[in-house]
């Protein structure tokens, strides 16, 4: 039996969700890096679980790098609501203003239907760029997200965001941009 | 000019600027790259510090590695069940015994040349000993690890490298009765790995602003007041500055409008086992608790904050380890009651990495503050007049005499004695030559 590549298996996630949620992420961190953080907010569903592990650095095979019970991120959409409102509704948000610079390189997409019926999991590579001040400094924040989306009244939101981030050592001196 | 006649110019420019009871401090001694040498030199080459928590080392063969100043060590829990610090370094050639955080292990084996050495120090062997080493191999005794005084109080683990000073109970001194009601009012455990980051700071800044600093919130996280978190600045202000001595400073917030206790009913017992009756008496009227132990461990009770509808606080630890005159490296630790009720660990962690952590919403603000001080710092380098700088807030303040606790405590928490008094122990290690 032979089978084309373009004859989708049938868990494969269809070309026109494909688009829908890469253009949703895409623009997603645009509004972040345009400092939209009130629509940003919007896109998150009220129970969403927004989480960043902590790594460390171990021997093959001497247990995960990962650790989840140590978090840089350990937030819901109350704690996201705080945060944006303290960049948005005060003045005195010291390590966001004057802000910093970002762009926020989102790639290598991959695609899995679930875990619900309206959800699609979307696994990419986040390549943040943060510079701050006015000597010519910037940090690289690298990562993996994982990214659950939920269909919610014909609107993708975000219902989940795990981010393992590459750096056993952080070398940005806060996390006060999103991730 | 030599080094030491170097050395000793320096010293004299600290003996004759840094006057901590008169209230100033030279701005040059933040970030000045010869006061660094001498800071690793004779604080973090001679007094106690933390490395690890005991929660870390249960098991036997457990270690972690860790920093004290600069250098690499690890932290092991023996076969025979003692916790011991080795220098991170094989005896063959000062590689790095081990690369990792943390492992369990009987031995560690150089990945140079294969020095192997048991996870209580001595050294056990190499490969083809007997043919490297003729006739009968190395001597057994003199490549031991090289190791570090070690102690332990309240759960926290310390060494030092100095053989003859204080002991641990010596050095805490007046400090042991509040770490009782931070780390020792019920068993702890470290949560997880530490979070770890770089901050462009001198390490005194964080260390200064944990052991006296109250005065700071009303500005720098003026953010809680103003979306309605807490009630005014007062969280700031009301309660107590202790200089615990030994440059060992702390500030309790206490404000008394919604009585009592915010700490979970389920840990009461253990509590009162393992505190006296006024170390659990002011726990409960407690609202914030920070401070510093000499000279880079930071701890902290934050206030209290409502997280999916229940007033939980988030218990944090905190090194400030140096890694240049310009730059720290932060550890950070979420301490938890061992038998906590699960809504207390799970809310109170979420706490703890939403406020103090490296995405912390105070933290965050801190480190702005900490990098520009060191920044302008710099600027002494270049300068023939000396800058001071004021820290006089509190110079007149009476201590309270019927304070239940020890140290010199000062009624309200706008004050700058502990940070005096963190310069004052700074001045004289940094000033103690021995031969």
């Amino acid at each position: 039996m032979s089978t084309s590549v373009w004859v989708l298996p049938a868990e494969a996630v269809s070309p026109q969700a494909r688009i829908a949620a890469e253009d949703f992420l895409i623009a997603e961190a645009a509004l972040l890096d345009d400092r939209r953080f009130d629509e940003w907010l919007e896109l998150f569903t009220d129970d969403v679980e927004y989480v960043a592990p902590v790594r460390s650095i171990r021997r093959r095979g001497y247990g995960d790098d990962v650790d989840w019970e140590s978090r840089h991120f350990d937030d819901d959409k109350t704690s996201l609501s705080l945060r944006v409102r303290r960049l948005t509704e005060t003045d005195v948000a010291w390590a966001e203003d004057p802000p910093s610079f970002t762009r926020r390189i989102v790639s290598n997409f991959r695609f899995r239907a679930g875990p619900a019926d309206d959800e699609l999991t979307v696994t990419t590579n986040l390549l943040l760029f943060r510079s701050r001040g006015t000597r010519g400094d910037s940090d690289v924040i690298a990562g993996e997200r994982t990214d659950v989306l939920r269909l919610v009244d014909g609107q993708l939101k975000i219902a989940k965001r795990h981010v393992v981030l590459d750096q056993a050592t952080l070398g940005t001196k806060n996390l006060g941009v999103f991730l | 000019m030599t080094y030491a006649t170097h050395v000793d110019d320096l010293t004299e420019r600290l003996r004759a600027t840094v006057r901590p009871e008169e209230g100033t401090i030279p701005l040059f001694v933040y970030s000045d790259p010869d006061v660094y040498r001498l800071e690793q030199e004779r604080i973090f080459g001679r007094v106690w510090q933390f490395v690890a928590h005991e929660s870390e080392l249960r098991e036997e063969g457990a270690f972690v590695v860790r920093q004290m100043g600069e250098q690499s060590v690890i932290v092991a829990r023996g076969d025979d069940g003692e916790i011991r610090v080795f220098l991170n370094a094989c005896r063959h050639r000062g590689m790095k015994l081990t690369c990792e955080d943390r492992g369990v292990t009987s031995m560690w084996r150089c990945p140079y040349h294969g020095f192997t050495f048991a996870n209580y120090g001595n050294f056990m062997g190499t490969p083809f000993e007997r043919a490297a080493y003729p006739p009968d191999g190395l001597d057994r005794e003199r490549l031991r690890l090289i190791e570090a005084r070690c102690d332990s109080y309240a759960g926290l683990v310390f060494a030092t490298w100095d053989e003859e000073g204080p002991s641990l109970a010596e050095y805490l001194g007046d400090m042991r009765w509040y770490l009782d009601i931070f780390a020792g009012r019920a068993e702890m455990e470290l949560v997880g790995e530490a979070q770890r980051w770089i901050i462009p700071s001198s390490w005194k800044l964080p260390s200064e602003n944990f052991a006296s600093d109250a005065y700071h919130t009303a500005t720098a996280h003026a953010f809680l007041a103003r979306l309605g978190l807490v009630r005014s600045v007062d969280f700031g202000r009301d309660g107590y500055h202790v200089d615990a001595g030994g440059g060992h400073g702390l500030g309790m917030g206490v404000h008394d409008d919604r009585p009592g206790s915010w700490f979970p009913a389920e840990l009461e017992d253990e509590y009162r086992a393992r505190l006296d009756p006024d170390q659990l008496a002011l726990l409960h009227r407690i609202r914030n608790f920070h401070g510093n132990v000499f000279p880079n461990l930071s701890f902290l009770i934050p206030n209290f904050i409502p997280v999916e509808g229940r007033l939980v606080t988030g218990m944090m630890l905190r090194l400030w380890q140096p890694a240049g005159p310009n730059r720290l490296q932060a550890w950070s630790w979420h301490l938890v009651e061992r038998d906590a009720p699960e809504w207390w660990k799970r809310l109170g962690r979420k706490m703890y990495t939403q406020t103090f952590s490296s995405s912390g919403m105070f933290d965050q603000d801190d480190t702005e503050q900490w990098e520009a001080q060191t920044e302008v710092s710099h600027a002494a380098l270049s300068r023939h007049d000396e800058v001071m700088l004021d820290y006089t807030m509190g110079l007149e303040a009476r201590p309270l005499t019927d304070f239940p606790g020890p140290g010199t405590v000062y009624g309200g928490k706008f004050n700058e004695a502990a940070a005096r008094s963190f310069y004052r122990t700074w001045l004289n290690l940094i000033l103690e030559e021995r031969a």
